[in-house]
């Protein structure tokens, strides 16, 4: 399955904050979206799984607009793994990776083998298989992250969407997540923030920068000195990584890039 | 006892128990099974007693024979057994595991409507609207006395459905309908009408009319009769097949909209049925019962706690633990003092707060 985002726009209370995005995610490939904070990528994804209704655009899921489904139809194709990782309320593992069932079952119905055996499956598969009983609140954040990925595994999707999946996790925990996703061979939409995981797990990147597309490629072809010059406003080397060839971006920490600076370019039209 | 993580380079793979830490076990639930059914037997002795123990007792064995008799359709025997069984009692008994049903499912709604487990009916205002109508009845007269005629609780329920109208066209401005506005506009306006009822109160002339009002935003069923149990008892079933038709989709709000949205749950649209369905169900409750507090917020937080946050095995839990909640609580009410009733919602907050206490405690202390 091949997602095609086409002269996407999204308005926060008639403010554009996204604008004539187009991108495609080719079956089985893992599309990058990284940017600044506010370029745009958080309010990109929402519209895939349908929590953003587009000011104009569409979002194609294999040629179907996932706005004209009905939303469970688009629940059964997209999976989305939001920025919502807490609960004031006492949920189970169980609990939670059950809900991935939700656009499965008819109002009343209840548990059948399927839903278990498939709950069961993708617990196992992100390795809290025997987690099953836990409190969803006692876990860590690795773990919270990973019994997510299992809920939107277990919708059985043909698409991914994950925003910031990484986020405040630890390195191995950031390291084993993005090789469970890579594992999948989904069609998969996921933002990042480290640039450096993002050039080795994505295999195309698309950069955001004020709402709109300014680059997309592989990770090699897209980010260059200059780029995260004019686009991160930093002074950077792109290298090559040692052990897995991958592009490396050392930053230099101490002072910004000289040339278009974000503040510089906001003046810009 | 330090864990030791899997090699991450060689075996990516994430399988098997010693990935899991093992410190804390698995929360520990009752089987949802068998504690509908202790409570269904809870609720029946319950009732048996709420109309055998009174100012005259009457044997339990001549309640049920009383009650069978008037089922089966058989002309009742004369004499002060079925006036007092069939008559006073019952409908009271019966009046009191409505309401507490209906409350123990408005809570378990409300606490999902606003994403707070500790949200309770009178959050949204409706309420405060309810006891503003019934008491505006009572002071100008259209009630009938200290009693709670069908004037006061067509006020009441007028007074809920006028709030939740107000409570709602706030909460709409500026096209959001997020959990905060609901309970910034209920709370705002609740604490407004609350003043006017106040207000009211001093106004009240005389002392009986003051007394019928404190029993009313006290929560009573006293005024209970079979005429006054239908229309609860109606809506109360109704609202469980509403509430339960949705319960997976309550269940995916647990987290928040985006994930309600992206498990195929359109999250502004249930939030609109349920404040429908919940605003109609308070004044309903409201209207018949007054204003009983902690009900609504106890009795599904104590729910949780014993089956879990899953709404398919807690909305029908909460109804039942709230009936026989209120069926207990009105025994004690009527029973505790020689010389005069308790108001209902005096006796809720005396037992409900303490048990709130303890069971997190006890909740805590497991999860430490």
């Amino acid at each position: 399955m091949n997602i095609a985002i086409e002269e996407l726009s999204v308005a926060y209370a008639g403010r554009a904050v996204v604008s004539g995005v187009h991108l495609i995610a080719a079956d089985g490939e893992i599309a990058g979206l990284v940017g600044p904070n506010g370029s745009g990528k958080s309010s990109v994804l929402r519209t895939v799984y349908r929590h953003l209704r587009p000011a104009a655009g569409r979002v194609l899921v294999d040629g179907r607009d996932v706005w004209e489904l009905t939303p469970v139809q688009a629940a059964r194709c997209v999976a989305a793994l939001p920025q919502e990782r807490t609960s004031d309320f006492e949920l189970t593992v169980g609990d939670i990776v059950m809900m991935g069932r939700t656009p499965y079952k008819r109002p009343f119905a209840g548990e059948d083998a399927t839903d278990r055996a498939v709950v069961a499956g993708a617990l196992e598969r992100v390795g809290m298989g025997a987690a099953r009983g836990r409190s969803f609140s006692t876990l860590s954040g690795g773990e919270r992250q990973r019994v997510l990925l299992a809920r939107a595994l277990a919708q059985d999707p043909d698409v991914l969407v994950l925003d910031e999946p990484t986020n405040h996790l630890d390195v191995l925990h950031q390291v084993e997540l993005l090789a469970l996703l890579r594992e999948q061979r989904r069609t998969t939409l996921v933002s990042l923030h480290d640039l450096n995981a993002a050039a080795s797990v994505c295999d195309r990147l698309h950069v955001l920068h004020r709402g709109r597309v300014v680059a997309s490629g592989t990770p090699r072809e897209v980010l260059t000195p200059e780029l995260l010059a004019e686009v991160f406003g930093v002074r950077a080397a792109v290298l090559e990584h040692p052990l897995t060839g991958d592009p490396l971006i050392a930053f230099d920490h101490r002072s910004p890039a000289a040339v278009a600076s974000p503040v510089t370019t906001a003046v810009a039209p | 006892m330090p864990i030791v993580e899997a090699d991450a380079q060689t075996t990516p793979a994430r399988t098997g128990p010693d990935h899991t830490p093992g410190r804390a076990p698995g929360v520990r639930h009752v089987r949802a099974g068998v504690l509908a059914a202790v409570l269904g037997v809870a609720l029946l002795a319950a009732l048996t007693f709420a109309v055998a123990w009174g100012s005259t007792d009457v044997p339990p064995r001549e309640v049920w024979s009383v009650v069978l008799r008037r089922l089966s359709g058989e002309a009742p025997r004369p004499g002060t057994s079925d006036l007092i069984v069939w008559q006073l009692r019952l409908p009271r008994a019966l009046l009191a595991a409505v309401v507490g049903a209906g409350l123990g499912l408005v809570g378990t709604a409300v606490q999902a409507l606003v994403r707070n487990p500790l949200a309770d009916p009178y959050l949204l205002g409706i309420s405060s609207g309810a006891s503003l109508g019934a008491v505006g009845a009572l002071v100008l007269g259209l009630g009938t006395g200290g009693a709670l005629g069908l004037g006061t609780s067509g006020a009441a329920f007028v007074g809920a459905l006028a709030t939740f109208a107000l409570v709602w066209l706030i909460a709409r401005r500026g096209g959001g309908f997020s959990p905060l506005r609901l309970v910034l506009a209920g709370v705002g306006l609740g604490q407004f009408l609350t003043g006017f009822t106040s207000y009211l109160v001093l106004q009240a002339g005389d002392e009986q009319q003051t007394q019928g009002v404190l029993f009313w935003l006290m929560g009573s069923l006293g005024g209970a009769g079979w005429e006054t149990l239908a229309v609860p008892a109606a809506a109360v079933p109704v609202a469980l097949l509403l509430l339960m038709a949705r319960a997976r989709a309550l269940n995916t709000m647990m987290m928040g909209d985006e994930t309600a949205a992206g498990l195929g749950v359109s999250p502004a649209r249930l939030r609109r049925e349920l404040f429908v369905v919940t605003s109609v169900l308070t004044g309903v409750l409201v209207a018949v019962s007054g204003a009983i507090a902690f009900v609504g917020l106890m009795v599904p937080h104590a729910c949780r706690l014993l089956v879990g946050a899953d709404h398919r095995r807690l909305l029908p839990v909460s109804a039942l633990f709230g009936a026989v909640l209120l069926v207990v609580v009105d025994i004690v009410c009527r029973t505790a003092l020689d010389t005069q009733e308790l108001p209902v919602g005096v006796v809720t907050s005396l037992i409900g707060a303490p048990a709130l206490l303890y069971l997190l405690d006890r909740r805590l202390g497991r999860n430490a």
